[in-house]
């Protein structure tokens, strides 16, 4: 690339700069700040900006520019530094853009700029990942998306107001939860989730429909956290049904929780759903909680367990122990029941140990008469234990109630 | 007796490595990789990794800031500067008084203070302890911790403030090699051990106060240790205690729904490596845990009996009780009304002496009968039952005696 092409390219990009602005064009806009988009555009523009030694005497150079200077000085720097892979330089002058541009956004009546708004957005938080990456790298401390999520928290600031920009704010919102995610400090959604929820100025159903979806998911993945399963359900089953339905990728993510907190609420999934979605880490969990299978569900849990960890749904997955306790003894229960029908109802402790012992699991007589006591003081299971005798009786109304849909009492 | 202190050692280090190499018997060594801090040699690599931004300074103390290469020059366990200055305001801990004097302190006495307001703008090398002095002070902090002449909660007490200062010192400096490591593990170890002792006596208001601070410190002190394993990771090498420190993060979410770090276990668990999650530490953690989520306590405790290292029983007891309270509930919600359970019975289950185990009943609101034979008994199905509120008494967790003292 020549000095004259560089001078060409760089004051081209000005001119579509104001240009959209004064034009007002959100499309053309947003595509100039999409640095992680890498479109050849940008890229080239960054060659540019490398061969340019002093591209800020070509702001200064017209009023058209030169008013914006506060954006377009560190854009430039941090396209240069993204072309050259310095990333930790190109997130600390993008921070630098974003700041600029919230000030001028502030200042637009209308929300003409909003896409553009989006792009930043989501690009701020990307630069950021990449900036820790780099950060980590060099054996410091990466604290960029922290940084990021302080930004981001000032878009928001911005957005929630009266006039048409406010329905931006979920988006906004939406990029804050990635970031608190990430970072593990997800007890800071819980300010925002209010101010969504809860102020007057924003109405749920004027959200776009995506950013509703991708809100819900992460809303129901916090109650998950919280074990508060009928809310999870709710939140979950909302994205599952209004995301988009050709996306396979988004549904099998979605799924990937929503699975778990229907099985803490006694509903089991078909096997079919689990092999359209490639979810058959479930198989053997739905086998045991239908089988009674101690032993399925300790090995289905180990065998995937990576996986299980890393989707964070590994510790509702081990809380469905007690309800593979109760299918066994509702087992016990129905073949009793067709041997001798009136003494069914009185289940002796050692059966059950003799039963555990066939699936591989040694447990003493006193554990069983624990996990009896358990399963009786949660409602999974009525009657009651005797020590004495080592037996449990069981009501004769209903011994083993069902959760329908409720979770198991804490 | 606070004559005593005069007869110290006038030799520094050599009274510090004396001193440290009696500490071994405190623990069972047996029973937990963590051995005595002072008893671990220095790390042969004597070379610091100094980064210009500090892994540790997520959970930065207060104002503290970290700059590029700034290395310490005190040779003292507290600057001189400071020392007379305190000397004058008589601002001297009981450790620091040289022959109980108030007024008068010495360089193998006095200790540097956390400070709250410091800034790097003013903070002269003189001010800052280097690696070395750092990890001398450390050991003769801890070994304070022997002392028998001073109620446990004044030690704690200093000791606590002078740590701090010690991770103050640490982060100004940036240091993130393995003998941070080494020094982070002890100040753990100190705030987990006075986590139980402090708990021990709950029901002293002051002491209450204390425990909660204490927890503060020691989760902000994990979370730094956890930043210095990953900045000092080579790939699947796993630093000796990382993976017991890691368990004691998980025992730490064993109350009802706590987040001591903010942060939802199942999260946190995305990024623990492989050979960490895998670790004997780790499932035994990870298998308490279980547990306690579905209440089954007959596991519970035998398996806190069987494999819980010192550390953990730190950690764990408090909730010992917790889990005794579900188990009586357990019994007396579903037991058979006609037959009462026998007390022996239960304080074998429940690992408790009898007459301890009799004295918790009457806590939780449950009375207590004898059968003909003068045998004790619980009649189960009593409507006056009731988590306690406030503290329990101390009792004793029979599978782990040995570590209560």
């Amino acid at each position: 690339m020549s000095m004259g092409e560089a001078h060409r390219r760089i004051t081209e990009y000005l001119n579509r700069f104001s240009d959209a602005i004064s034009s007002q064009d959100g499309a053309t806009f947003k595509s100039l700040f999409a640095l992680s988009s890498n479109s050849p555009f940008l890229l080239s523009l960054g060659d540019a900006l490398n061969l340019f030694q002093d591209p800020n005497r070509l702001i200064k150079q017209s009023d058209n520019y030169s008013q914006f200077a506060d954006i377009l000085v560190p854009l430039f720097r941090s396209l240069l530094n993204y072309r050259q892979n310095n990333l930790l330089e190109a997130y600390n002058a993008f921070e630098k853009t974003a700041n600029a541009f919230i000030q001028e956004f502030r200042n637009w009546e209308s929300a003409w700029a909003l896409e553009a708004l989006y792009v930043i957005v989501y690009d701020i938080r990307v630069l950021a990942e990449k900036a820790d990456k780099e950060l980590a790298s060099n054996g410091k401390s990466p604290e960029k998306l922290k940084g990021a999520g302080s930004v981001l928290m000032k878009f928001f600031g911005t957005l929630a107001g009266k006039g048409s920009k406010r329905v931006g704010a979920l988006y906004v919102t939406c990029q804050l939860f990635k970031i608190y995610f990430k970072l593990g400090t997800v007890h800071l959604c819980r300010s925002v989730i209010r101010s969504i929820e809860t102020a007057r100025i924003f109405d749920f159903e004027e959200f776009p429909k995506r950013d509703k979806v991708t809100y819900m998911y992460y809303t129901g993945r916090l109650e998950v956290f919280n074990e508060n399963f009928p809310a999870a359900d709710y939140k979950l089953s909302y994205a599952l049904k209004h995301c988009n339905p050709q996306s396979e990728a988004n549904i099998r993510m979605i799924l990937k929780h929503l699975i778990p907190v229907k099985l803490s609420i006694g509903i089991l999934p078909k096997n079919s759903l689990l092999e359209k979605y490639n979810l058959l880490e479930y198989s053997k969990i739905v086998q045991a909680l239908r089988r009674g299978d101690l032993r399925l569900l300790r090995c289905a849990l180990q065998d995937h367990e990576d996986r299980f960890l890393r989707s964070g749904v590994y510790l509702v997955l081990e809380k469905l122990e007690l309800q593979v306790y109760q299918r066994l003894v509702k087992k016990i229960y129905i073949i009793q029941k067709q041997k001798d029908p009136g003494r069914a109802h009185q289940v002796k402790l050692e059966v059950i140990v003799k039963a555990l012992k066939w699936l591989e699991i040694d447990m003493d007589v006193d554990e069983v008469e624990c996990i009896v006591a358990i399963l009786i003081y949660k409602n999974l299971m009525k009657g009651y234990f005797a020590h004495k005798s080592k037996v449990v009786v069981l009501s004769k109304q209903d011994p083993f109630p069902k959760l329908n849909g409720k979770p198991v009492n804490s | 007796m606070e004559g005593g202190y005069g007869n110290r050692g006038s030799s520094f280090s050599q009274s510090r490595r004396g001193r440290g190499r009696g500490r071994g018997q405190r623990f069972p060594s047996n029973q937990s990789k963590v051995s005595s801090f002072a008893e671990r040699g220095t790390p042969s690599s004597s070379s610091a990794n100094r980064a210009s931004a500090s892994v540790i300074s997520n959970t930065l103390e207060d104002d503290a800031q970290p700059s590029s290469n700034f290395v310490g020059t005190c040779p003292y366990m507290c600057p001189e500067r400071e020392r007379i200055q305190r000397e004058k305001l008589r601002d001297l801990a009981i450790f620091e008084r040289l022959h109980g004097n108030p007024g008068k302190s010495s360089p193998a006495l006095a200790v540097k203070k956390f400070c709250r307001t410091i800034s790097t703008k003013y903070v002269q090398a003189s001010d800052m302890r280097p690696i070395t002095v750092l990890e001398d002070t450390l050991n003769y902090l801890l070994s304070l911790l022997e002392s028998k002449e001073h109620l446990f909660e004044v030690v704690h007490d200093f000791v606590f403030d002078r740590t701090r200062s010690i991770r103050q010192d640490i982060t100004m400096q940036n240091i993130v090699n393995k003998k941070a490591i080494y020094m982070y593990e002890g100040m753990v170890k100190f705030h987990v051990v006075s986590h139980y002792k402090l708990w021990c006596s709950m029901s002293d208001p002051n002491t209450a106060s204390l425990h909660h601070l204490n927890m503060e410190q020691l989760t902000k002190t994990l979370a730094s240790l956890f930043n210095l394993y990953e900045a000092n990771q080579n790939s699947n090498h796993v630093h000796e205690n990382e993976a017991e420190f890691h368990s004691l993060y998980v025992l730490l979410h064993l109350g009802s729904y706590s987040q001591p770090m903010g942060e939802p276990l199942s999260l946190w668990f995305q990024r623990v490596s492989t050979p960490v999650l895998k670790s004997k530490e780790m499932c035994f953690a990870r298998r308490i845990l279980r547990s306690f989520r579905l209440g089954n306590y007959k596991d519970f405790f035998c398996t806190a009996a069987a494999q819980a290292s010192y550390l953990q029983f730190c950690i764990m007891m408090p909730y010992i009780n917790e889990v005794r309270v579900l188990a009586l509930s357990c019994i007396n919600f579903g037991g058979y009304k006609l037959h009462p359970y026998p007390l022996l019975d239960l304080s074998k289950l429940l690992f408790i002496k009898e007459s301890d185990l009799e004295s918790f009943c009457n806590h939780c609101g449950l009375e207590t009968g004898t059968d003909e034979s003068g045998n004790k008994l619980l009649p189960t199905k009593q409507t006056t039952f009731s988590h306690p509120k406030g503290g329990f008494q101390r009792y004793s967790f029979l599978g782990l005696q040995e570590y209560e003292r």
